[in-house]
């Protein structure tokens, strides 16, 4: 949605921290590793340390600096909104370099209820039915227009996208229409991450073939249907509203990085639609949301909720889960980020080397069932910050053994793991770079454009999480239990 | 002084005011208001306490006089209705802008959000940038402008990949840094790709008559008469009247259907079972008057013969068939004799022998025993044709809820302009009516017909029925026929159809002996079977 954010922080001042806590003292069962100290980059300034930190993602290196630099956007962002009756309690919007956020402006007592942050009605969203017909709320399209035979060409199964991109293009069209308004505020084409704006250099970037491949086959998709439906003989009331195909594709990029799914219900009639909903696309993602949507049919408002229970201090900023259990190419498809702590992300080991799944749980305390591992905050140290999603994405993906209350023999163990690190570290050397020479170059070349810096990031924290299995298993090793 | 009297407070005012300046005024003051105090007890009188003129007491005697004189005031009852509020403990007003409102918990549904939105904080501050109306999409964030300038910059200097991006972006939009900075001339450079309607009138030219009648809101006629033409090919309302069309659709509204009253539900049941014979499929407006006229001539002809037979053979004669316990003559001749005997007149003798009457007896002759059919057609009629009069609930109609036994028919439908047709060629026509040769033909062809009938039919009823052969096709039918009971069932209520509609056991009790079985009845059976010859009795009893 907004293309570009901090993700995941849950605490961004740990990375001094730069000693083997669990070296210094070996009794210590917990272990208490700084992720930046071992393997990377040992005497860094803290500057780069923190650039190399999981947390934020998608930003030009000297964003990092951007939690204080965050500014408040436009007064106009909120007042298009507030006159017609949309409305943000007790939150701000801001922008950073990397793009709008929205953030506590005050402190939040966990509440027993969930707390409306955000009320957005329904005559300011963009929306369409997910199937067949084809309905509008709110009904902008006139009868007869040419922008619905084109919508209606459309494959209802696949191409959501495209529909909603014209609905979008329409949108910018109609005289005072809100989207008039908002789009002013939606990052324009060069600010996109989406990499359906990528050149073919940059999705080479991405040292993902399979990834390229499926991004080349969208763009294509999208050219074609921009050619097939905006020819020169197009009426001029559909040809004005993408003179050119990049315009068309940087609407799908829109549509797909900010489109909700929701189910709405107005009256008798309940819907599934493909949604653009304003202000709300302006959240940010995280894997541990804190906010989530609900649609109020009273009144045909999307409701955005604190969840209940959830403790929020002033300048957290606001976040909502954009796809639940996916990996990170997934999220690079659709939304143009990745995340070095997504704990869904997968490596697929094809050795048969295993380690013993509940030591390694309990050496990272982590508890809960596989679909829902959480670092225990209990168990752990307060300062140890080594467990994040990486982590227990490792937990998830390594391959593991586990017999009931059979006891992992510690020398094999080790073998296992160090068969699995070298693993590890041949997957890393298949890659064209190093983290290092990536990390380096986004340093260096802060005007890279949005859609390379994302791909950079996108090997990057493939990398970045190779390592940190590598590294979690070297400290599995040092602290398995005898 | 008078006139002071009748308006006290306005003069309470004036010398309020004026007694500062005259000395003298104090005394008449007081003595007008004590005055006035008794004529208008009604006024509740309160005396403020002014503490810190009682300090100024010695200072200006004078004043502080006139202040205790006249500081008395009035007190109005509030203008709103009010109660002890036992939560606030104060006095409240019930209604109106001075209430007090309620806790949150209190405010109907939906009235916390009206609030909450209602307090959310306008935003304030001012915009830098103007809205580019959709032509420029990311033009108000701010890292675009930075961003911006820096690709302005980065381009010279491009690096690597990044450069050929960028100048992708460049060759894509070239006209992009012009359109911020005059968001104007982007305006007008699309121009081009609206139509632009004149928005404004050049000429604001005086509107006089209609249109100006039409603005200020003045009676006017519906149409502009510089624009209204005579609508060109109408007919004289005489001409119309012959010359009317019989609608498209006939029945445009559900309301146009004929209603289905008792009658003709009636008539078209009557139909069904052969007593009478109707054109159509549904009975017409006349064949319902007709069916309704005859049923209430021939009710009134059958209360005339029983009146007639009453009055010829004498009321002993008469109502003796429901007192079958009388075996004395009873002919005129009987009762006369009798009366010459013992002195006792026709009456006396006629409770004499109502003495002997049966409750049953009684119960029929009044015709109370809903054991009789009084109707038969009404209570053979299906639960359907019930349903189409009465919706099925007979205590709480759904359908034909009016149930007017004296409607008036109306003979005005939709053909109610049309000239009367033609009857003969019409029936003709629709096969109603045949030439007399024709009916000939058709008698000589039934005649034939019928005798070979009546051949078949006398053939049959001589046959000696075999008992050997029949009971091989019963035993061979049987099971099918149980079966085939069941459903016959239905049809085959044909009296307390309520009761065994909504109670089948007593149906199926009864029809279960029928098949027979060899061996010794079971209880069940024995009893299902004497109920069945008990109402077998009763019957005959009643015949």
């Amino acid at each position: 949605m907004a293309s570009s954010f901090p993700l995941y922080q849950p605490t961004p001042c740990f990375f001094s921290n730069t000693q083997f806590k669990g070296l210094r003292h070996g009794c210590l069962w917990r272990p208490t590793y700084s992720f930046a100290s071992s393997a990377q980059n040992k005497v860094k300034p803290v500057q780069s340390s923190v650039d190399a930190a999981p947390f934020p993602l998608l930003q030009p290196p000297q964003v990092e600096e951007s939690s204080s630099e965050l500014e408040p956007v436009d007064p106009d962002f909120y007042k298009i909104g507030f006159v017609r009756s949309m409305r943000a309690y007790g939150v701000d919007f801001k922008e950073g370099p990397d793009g709008f956020g929205v953030y506590a402006s005050k402190d939040v007592e966990p509440l027993r209820r969930p707390r409306v942050i955000m009320e957005i009605p329904l005559e300011l969203m963009l929306t369409i039915s997910k199937k067949l017909p084809w309905m509008f709320f709110p009904d902008i399209i006139p009868l007869g227009h040419p922008i619905f035979d084109i919508i209606n060409s459309t494959n209802p199964e696949t191409d959501w996208d495209l529909r909603l991109a014209c609905l979008l293009l329409f949108a910018f069209d109609c005289k005072d229409n809100f989207w008039q308004y908002y789009g002013d505020f939606l990052p324009s084409a060069d600010e996109c991450t989406s990499l359906l704006l990528a050149t073919e250099e940059e999705l080479l970037e991405l040292q993902d073939p399979d990834l390229a491949s499926t991004m080349r086959t969208q763009q294509q998709r999208a050219l074609k249907f921009w050619e097939k439906n905006w020819h020169s003989g197009a009426p001029l009331k559909v040809k004005r509203l993408a003179r050119d195909s990049q315009r068309f594709i940087w609407a799908v990029g829109i549509a797909q990085s900010r489109c909700i799914n929701m189910q709405m219900r107005m009256c008798a009639l309940t819907q599934d639609a493909n949604m653009l909903i304003p202000y709300a696309d302006m959240l940010n993602h995280s894997f541990e949301p804190n906010c989530f949507f609900h649609w109020r049919f009273k009144d045909r408002m999307l409701e955005v909720l604190i969840n209940a229970g959830q403790h929020i201090r002033k300048g957290d900023a606001m976040t909502v889960d954009y796809m639940s259990a996916q990996k990170n190419h997934m999220l690079m498809q659709r939304y143009g980020f990745s995340s070095p702590v997504n704990p869904w992300d997968v490596i697929k080991f094809s050795g048969n080397a295993q380690i013993h799944l509940d030591s390694f749980l309990s050496v990272f305390n982590i508890s809960g069932l596989p679909e829902e591992y959480y670092r225990n905050e209990v168990l752990s140290n307060a300062g140890d910050t080594f467990v994040d999603g990486a982590v227990i994405a490792a937990a998830r993906t390594l391959p593991t053994w586990s017999d009931g209350d059979l006891p992992p023999i510690p020398s094999t163990e080790r073998k296992a793991a160090k068969a699995l690190q070298e693993e590890c570290k041949q997957m890393l050397a298949e890659f064209a770079t190093t983290s290092k020479q990536d990390q380096k170059f986004l340093d260096s070349s802060p005007e890279s454009t949005r859609t390379l810096d994302a791909a950079i990031k996108y090997r990057l924290h493939r990398k970045l999480l190779l390592e940190k299995v590598i590294l979690a298993l070297e400290i599995y090793q040092e602290q398995i239990l005898f | 002084m008078a006139s002071i009297n009748l308006v006290p407070n306005l003069s309470f005012n004036h010398f309020q005011t004026s007694s500062y300046l005259v000395g003298v005024g104090n005394l008449q003051c007081r003595v007008v208001f004590n005055k006035s105090r008794k004529k208008f007890p009604s006024y509740s009188c309160i005396r403020c306490e002014k503490k810190d003129e009682v300090n100024k007491d010695e200072v200006n005697k004078d004043e502080d006089k006139k202040d205790e004189q006249i500081d008395y005031v009035t007190v109005e009852r509030p203008p709103y209705y009010s109660y002890m509020d036992s939560t606030s403990g104060q006095l409240e007003p019930a209604s109106g802008a001075r209430a007090s409102i309620p806790e949150v918990e209190f405010w109907p549904e939906g009235t916390v959000e009206q609030v909450r939105s209602a307090r959310a904080p306008v935003p304030t501050g001012e915009s830098l940038g103007s809205p580019s109306y959709g032509s420029n999409p990311g033009s108000r964030r701010k890292s675009y402008r930075a961003s911006g300038s820096g690709s302005g910059s980065g381009s010279g200097s491009g690096s690597g990949s990044g450069s050929f991006a960028e100048a992708d972006v460049e060759l894509s939009d070239p006209g992009l840094p012009e359109v911020m900075v005059e968001p104007q001339e982007d305006s007008e450079e699309f121009s081009s790709d609206y139509v632009v309607y004149q928005s404004e009138f050049e000429e604001k030219e005086e509107e006089v008559g209609y249109k100006l009648d039409k603005k200020l809101g003045v009676p006017h006629p519906f149409v502009d008469p510089k624009i209204k033409k005579p609508i060109e090919g109408t007919l004289t309302s005489d001409e119309m009247w012959w010359n009317w069309r019989k609608p498209e659709k006939e029945q445009w509204s559900r309301w146009q259907r004929r209603r289905p009253d008792v009658e003709t539900v009636f008539l078209k049941a009557m139909a069904e079972t052969g007593q009478v014979k109707l054109y159509g499929e549904q009975p017409t407006l006349t064949e319902t008057a007709l069916y309704r006229a005859r049923r209430h001539l021939y009710k009134e002809e059958r209360l005339q013969a029983e009146q007639e037979k009453l009055e010829r053979i004498g009321p002993l004669a008469y109502y003796s068939e429901w007192v079958k316990a009388w075996k004395r003559d009873t002919s005129r001749e009987a009762i006369q004799k009798h009366f010459e005997e013992t002195g006792e007149d026709e009456t006396t003798q006629l409770i004499e022998m109502f003495s002997y009457q049966t409750d049953r007896e009684y119960r029929i002759m009044m015709g109370t025993d809903i054991r009789i059919q009084r109707d038969p057609l009404a209570m053979r009629m299906r639960e359907d044709q019930i349903k189409q009069i009465w919706g099925g609930d007979p205590v709480y109609p759904t359908v034909n809820y009016i149930q007017d036994p004296d409607e008036v028919i109306d003979y005005r439908g939709p053909d109610f302009h049309e000239p009367t047709p033609n009857m003969l060629p019409f029936l003709k026509e629709h096969g109603k009516i045949i030439s007399r040769e024709e009916l000939e033909k058709i008698l000589e062809k039934q005649k034939t017909e019928q005798v070979e009938v009546t051949d078949i039919d006398e053939a049959m009823a001589k046959a000696v029925d075999i008992g050997e052969n029949d009971d091989e096709e019963d035993s061979d039918i049987e099971v099918e026929e149980v079966e085939a009971d069941e459903e016959e069932d239905e049809e085959k209520i044909n009296r307390n159809w309520s009761v065994l509609k909504t109670t089948p056991q007593l149906r199926k009790s009864k029809s279960k002996p029928k098949p027979k079985k060899e061996g010794p009845m079971s209880l069940e059976e024995a009893v299902g079977d004497s109920e069945n010859l008990t109402d077998f009795l009763l019957d005959f009893e009643d015949e």
